[in-house]
């Protein structure tokens, strides 16, 4: 069955290359990734809200998202919820430099001890934040099994990375940057909406050898409902044109088997 | 000018650029440059904005999808020269460079050559610039 990952939590940080404490959002973001909850997120790079495509703004809507931002700007929270979602939850680097009384970070191309030390408290605060949201008790995650996934994807990237440059244009699987979410365009009474997950729902329903039909098109309208804001005066217009679409792509996936 | 980097959190040629405009604004060409950071032009900060608009924009694009190029435009900004990494790369194949958080020898490399290629379009600029305040 397709994988739709519902159950990963978006980690997007600002980046911000000017600050110290940009550094340490980054820094902390890929600790997060990389090391502590790497089963659990996935990430994006904030100019892709826009530079990006619609599957790419759809992130913040497709998964529960904690933003991590380098100061009071909060470029990464507000980016988000204007261009994509609002978010789940986030965390400030100065604020919880003030909380927990740490030293300034300085350093933007190389953190000083401080620095380090922001990185290792924002990523264990990132890391909570993903749990509570994921609903994961506190202290669910072994330890040895991060360390093994955060091997298997060091040698994933390094994998493919190794064959530069051709890798590095078209392996996309391994990157942590990118959504990817895969997004359709369907008519709705008239109306043209894209609808997030689209195509990974229709190929799961495939899978599951359900056949287009009336209790087949409510289940589908209520898996849509979870990725895509459907208003309920419009839930019958997007049952008929669910159904159709549905339809079509199982006619397709039959045709081809 | 104005040097927008690439603030790719996912792929080594990410780091690769941000490492070259860090190069270039803080040790080549300090006088010269200004890094203006993608985030704020994502967000619509009008100082950032102004600043790409005001002045030439070089920008280093990490990967195909070219986020510091296209910002820039959508930021009302001039694109004066773009730099994509991997275009570095192809003239530097030795400098295989690997690494996300911390660049590999070969990343570092990488990021000086580009870095240099970066400062001569600076001073090239400059002095087109200079040039024409003479005239």
């Amino acid at each position: 069955m397709p994988d739709l990952p519902k159950k990963k939590v978006g980690i997007v940080a600002c980046s911000g290359e000017e600050l110290p404490e940009g550094t340490v959002t980054r820094l902390a973001a890929l600790k997060v990734l990389e090391q502590l909850r790497p089963a659990d997120t996935v990430t994006i790079c904030l100019p892709l809200f826009l530079a990006g495509g619609e599957g790419d703004r759809a992130f913040a809507r497709f998964y529960p998202t904690v933003v991590v931002d380098g100061c009071d700007k909060r470029c990464a929270a507000r980016a988000t919820e204007m261009y994509s979602g609002k978010p789940a939850a986030g965390v400030v680097v100065t604020d919880l430099v003030a909380e927990c009384a740490l030293d300034q970070p300085e350093g933007k191309r190389r953190l000083n001890e401080a620095g380090q030390r922001a990185v290792e408290v924002t990523a264990e605060r990132v890391a909570v934040l993903v749990d509570d949201l994921l609903g994961k008790p506190a202290g669910h995650y072994s330890s040895e099994g991060a360390i093994l996934m955060a091997r298997q994807r060091a040698e994933m990237v390094a994998e493919a990375e190794v064959s530069q440059p051709e890798a590095q244009e078209e392996v996309v699987a391994t990157c942590s940057c990118g959504s990817g979410i895969p997004v359709q365009k369907v008519a709705v009474d008239g109306h043209e909406v894209t609808l997030i997950a689209l195509p990974a729902i229709f190929q799961q329903f495939h899978q599951a050898s359900k056949q287009p039909g009336e209790e087949t098109v409510n289940e589908l309208l209520e898996v849509v409902k979870i990725y895509n804001a459907v208003p309920g005066e419009q839930e019958d217009a997007y049952r008929v044109a669910l159904l159709r679409e549905y339809a079509q792509f199982y006619e397709k996936q039959e045709v081809s088997a | 000018m104005v040097i927008v980097p690439c603030s790719g959190i996912g792929k080594t040629f990410g780091s690769v650029s941000r490492e070259a405009a860090y190069e270039v604004t803080e040790d080549m060409r300090p006088a010269d440059t200004e890094l203006v950071p993608l985030s704020l032009l994502v967000l619509g900060d009008a100082d950032a904005r102004e600043a790409v608009s005001e002045h030439g924009a070089v920008t280093i694009d990490g990967c195909k999808l070219a986020c510091a190029t296209k910002m820039v435009q959508e930021s009302g900004g001039m694109v004066a020269q773009q730099f994509t990494v991997l275009d570095t790369f192809r003239r530097h194949r030795q400098f295989k460079s690997q690494g996300i958080a911390e660049l590999n020898e070969g990343g570092k490399r990488l990021a000086h050559a580009l870095a240099g290629e970066i400062a001569a379009a600076v001073d090239g600029s400059c002095e087109n610039g200079r040039g024409k305040e003479d005239a």
